[in-house]
């Protein structure tokens, strides 16, 4: 049985409902990344779990025992779960050790193992020369890495974390991943973790919820879920894509404007009528002479051509005005206006449910 | 996404909040509304018969001694603001704006005369200006060999009264302009001149129509608490021959006292003091004048030049006016023996500090009803105030915004006003509070709400709410949590707090004078009862050791942060 159960749960602040019945079940020692742009739901669902918002439907259970459901919350201070927020929330009239050591001493632990312990964090996070210094004197990583380490001390069964790197800058971003990543394989807690950034869920997570209009739009490990997006949006929303919407011509067959016709290797290869293909960027191959084929390739002009150092950027506007977007290698350098053939190979064409 | 209204774990296991609500809706309910209800229901009620009716409203119509107290009122106090107005904007424009030398201490000093009461002012300028003894005409006599009738200046009349309020009162077009002009993004300006706009046409129309609004709201602010001032007019227009609407409403509680029209008068002066502040509020309120909080750029600043001297000039001019004569004039008072003494080894003397600390027999209990009075006051206003914050800001019982209405209400209800509306409401035999200090006490309380409630609800503001719920989340029960961390982070902000209700509470006239009885007189009380008698020296030292207190607890108010507050600035 999943360690933490999501099951049916509904909130709503009035007339408005932000989470619509959210199903999810995430195993121990999981790491789980709520994706979604923002007013998805994600961080009431956090908030949820956190118990610090009741529920007005559905239930959350956590090692089988209920501590969410329309009847009842159990206080987030009875939980033994951790929260990294948003704005870090360190307390700023506390120092570091006193920031990191405040849930220790909750929990009564004596004075000798709480230095210990707080030690140990502290050089697992680098932080241990900052030990004495207040919130208001550390850079904003360091702010962050003090949040990671008091929330990671107390052991708790579950992590919880709110955008937490949504207020640094990009470079000390992306080393904050993988440093996520690192504490999470070194630590290996349960983690729940709320982003809008594709590319922080991709590097964090075992497995990506993506959530629209609170709802689950899919939930797959990275690779599922960026190679076999199961709708349009998931397919839009994670990583650069192009959609071409028309009607199901047989089985495997889509036939979009203009006579382009496309056949899709993977997606859903029934339903109704109308459907969409997505293909990726980097998955169309661009050339100046025709390849013979029929279906599959289409002519087009180019519009746009952006050089980007490690590859160029195209723009190709194609028979009845779609525009699609493609990229190739540096040295494929073709002037604006030129008449380009672009190639869909079918196993990278992927039909779409609507 | 994080609402800051979401509930928070509603069922732990006790929950205070709902008592807490109904207490406090209570609590302020007795302050605010009862006051009210007994204002109107005296000013329907006849004061000879005891039936309802309307003669109280019709006397306020027909009545040429109201009607003109009234109309000397609001002309007063359109006087006031616009010579407020007139003084403070030039001056916050030179300390905001330009390289005027000592801009710091002008700023200080300004600041201080916040601090002034205004009575004590009003009596300052009767020492200084009054026809026959004032130290001003003195000199004039003196120096140009005149006879005792000749005076150059007389405070005893409506202009003099105008300019004595208007001294006491510009600050607050001061504060507001010069804090404008200080937010005044400097990019707005550089905008006009790369536009082209030479520098006074850049000032003429693009900066004093950004602070058009604050020197609006300030005048008006500057008008209100004219027109709703007891001591000064009480001081300076009595002597003169006339009465304002304040000291009309208090002379129809002398014998034989006519409540339900006092009541019926003092209303129309509540309706006032509301609309004006409905004015005030969405002039400061209103779209486009938002770029006031904008965070670009310092500044710029105008170099005088020449001019430079002409603006000492004008500057030091004011300041003496409403801070070094005035004080000079005091502290000369309360050390030599009567007004018009020169000043030299002879007649320095202790004598009135003597007389005032020992021989007077009123004044040991009025300093220790004062204090007493001060400290119940700021410690229950900052307790309240507290409360009802945490539960308007933090809680979303339904109906704590109510609470926040109500605490923030008696802002408009003008000092007069209440006191009239307690001694209706508790100057009666079911609770014979008349002639304690307790009727004093809910006075005090009811005055300094609004201001203390406002410190604390930015304060809770200021102190993000997943500072709270990180401390939920590391296993702090809600009390836990408000212990350990949202009370450390406050506690600056209620020091100030308290600081504030305190100097507020121990300059109180207004309410005052209408509540007090022999047993319970107050210093403020005791230095208007002792101008009736002319005693000025023992005023002076009284007057001092108001403003040492006050002094001295704005001094503590203002260290208060330094103590381990380093870490306080950058909160999360």
């Amino acid at each position: 049985m999943a360690f933490l159960e999501l099951d049916g749960l509904t909130k709503s602040y009035g007339s408005l409902t932000v989470v619509k019945g959210v199903n999810l079940s995430v195993d121990k020692g999981k790491l789980v990344c709520l994706l979604g742009p923002s007013g998805c739901g994600k961080t009431t669902t956090l908030r949820l779990v956190a118990g610090f918002v009741p529920a007005n439907g559905g239930e959350i259970r956590v090692g089988g025992k209920t501590v969410s459901s329309a009847h009842s919350t159990v206080p987030p201070e009875a939980r033994n779960m951790s929260m990294i927020f948003q704005s870090y929330a360190l307390w700023p009239h506390m120092t570091v050790y006193e920031n990191v050591a405040y849930g220790l001493k909750l929990r009564r632990m004596p004075q000798a193992q709480v230095t210990e312990l707080v030690r140990t964090i502290l050089s697992a996070t680098q932080l241990l020369a900052l030990a004495e210094r207040y919130p208001g004197e550390l850079s904003g990583g360091q702010q962050q890495r003090v949040s990671l380490a008091r929330a990671l001390v107390i052991k708790p069964e579950i992590l919880l974390l709110d955008e937490p790197l949504s207020n640094l800058d990009a470079n000390l971003r992306e080393e904050m991943r993988f440093e996520i990543r690192r504490l999470h394989d070194e630590f290996r807690y349960t983690t729940v973790y709320v982003t809008h950034d594709q590319a922080e869920a991709m590097t964090t997570a075992d497995i990506i919820v993506v959530m629209n209009d609170g709802r689950i739009e899919q939930s797959g490990s990275p690779e599922d879920i960026y190679e076999r997006p199961a709708t349009e949006f998931v397919a839009r929303f994670i990583g650069g894509t192009n959609i071409f919407s028309g009607t199901r011509n047989d089985k495997d067959t889509v036939l979009c404007q203009a006579g382009l016709v496309l056949r899709c290797g993977n997606g859903t290869t029934d339903g109704s009528s109308k459907t969409a293909v997505s293909i990726r960027h980097h998955d169309i191959e661009l050339s100046t002479k025709p390849n013979g084929a029929n279906t599959n390739t289409t002519v087009g002009t180019v519009t746009r051509q952006i050089y980007l150092g490690s590859h160029r950027d195209y723009l190709v506007s194609i028979a009845g005005g779609e525009m699609v977007r493609t990229v190739a290698p540096v040295n494929v350098a073709i002037p604006v206006g030129q008449e380009v053939w672009l190639h869909f190979p079918p196993e990278k064409c992927r039909a779409l449910a609507q | 996404m994080t609402s800051i209204a979401q509930v928070q774990g509603r069922r732990s296991s006790i929950d205070l909040s709902w008592p807490t609500f109904a207490l406090l809706s209570l609590v302020l309910s007795v302050l605010v509304l009862l006051p009210l209800f007994w204002l109107a229901y005296y000013s329907l009620r006849s004061d000879t018969g005891g039936g309802a009716t309307l003669d109280n409203f019709i006397a306020l119509v027909a009545d040429p001694t109201l009607l003109r107290a009234y109309g000397l009122a609001i002309s007063m106090a359109l006087a006031v603001g616009i010579l407020a107005c007139l003084i403070a904007t030039p001056m916050a424009w030179l300390v905001a704006r330009t390289d005027l030398p000592a801009r710091r201490i002008i700023r200080m000093l300004v600041t201080a005369s916040f601090v002034t009461p205004p009575f004590i002012g009003a009596i300052a300028y009767e020492i200084l200006a009054a026809p026959n003894s004032g130290i001003v005409n003195i000199i004039y006599r003196s120096a140009f060999g005149l006879d005792p009738s000749q005076y150059l200046v007389n405070i005893y009349t409506f202009s003099g009264l105008v300019f004595a309020i208007a001294c006491f009162t510009f600050p607050y077009v001061f504060t507001l302009v010069a804090n404008a002009l200080d937010k005044v993004p400097s990019d707005l300006e550089d905008a006009s001149s790369i536009l082209g706009g030479k520098s006074m046409t850049t000032l003429r129309k693009v900066t004093i129509p950004l602070v058009l609004p604050a020197m609006l709201a300030g005048t008006l602010i500057a008008i209100l608490q004219a027109l709703t001032m007891f001591g000064s007019p009480a001081i300076l227009a009595l002597p003169a021959g006339f009465h304002v609407i304040t000291t009309k409403i208090w002379s129809l509680f002398q014998f034989p006292p006519r409540l339900g029209l006092a009541a019926a008068a003092a209303l129309p002066l509540l309706i006032i003091t509301v609309v004006l502040l409905r004015a005030q509020k969405s002039i400061l309120g209103r779209k486009g004048y938002t770029v006031l909080g904008g965070k670009s750029g310092t500044p710029r600043i105008t170099k005088l030049g020449s001019w430079k001297w002409v603006a000492v000039a004008f500057v030091f001019c004011i300041l003496s006016l409403t801070i070094l004569l005035p004080y000079l004039a005091i502290l000369k008072t309360a050390f030599t023996g009567t007004v018009g003494d020169p000043i030299n080894f002879d007649t320095l003397t202790l004598r009135h500090w003597k007389f005032v600390l020992f021989e007077f027999s009123a004044t040991q209990l009025a300093l220790r009803n004062t204090f007493l009075l001060g400290f119940l006051t700021a410690t229950a206003v900052t307790a309240i105030a507290l409360v009802v914050s945490y539960l308007v800001i933090r809680r979303s019982v339904p109906g704590a915004r109510y609470l926040g209405v109500l605490a923030t209400a008696p802002v408009a209800i003008p000092g007069i006003v209440l006191g009239v509306g307690l001694f209706l409401s508790y100057a009666n035999p079911t609770f014979q509070l008349y002639g304690t200090i307790w009727i004093l006490l809910i006075a005090f309380m009811t005055i300094e709400l609004p201001a203390g409630y406002q410190q604390m609800s930015s304060a809770f503001a200021g102190v993000h709410p997943e500072l709270e719920e990180a401390g939920r989340i590391m296993g702090a029960s809600r009390l836990r949590t408000l212990w350990d961390i949202t009370a450390p982070l406050l506690r600056t902000s209620v020091v100030a707090a308290w600081c504030f209700v305190f100097v507020g509470t121990i300059r109180e006239l207004s309410a005052t004078i209408l509540l007090t009885t022999a047993n319970t007189k107050l210093v403020s009380v005791i230095i208007y009862d002792l101008n009736e008698s002319g005693d000025l020296g023992a005023i002076c030292v009284l007057g001092i050791i108001l403003l040492v207190a006050s002094f001295a607890v704005v001094f503590v108010a203002n260290r208060v942060p330094v103590l381990g507050g380093s870490q306080m600035n950058a909160r999360g």
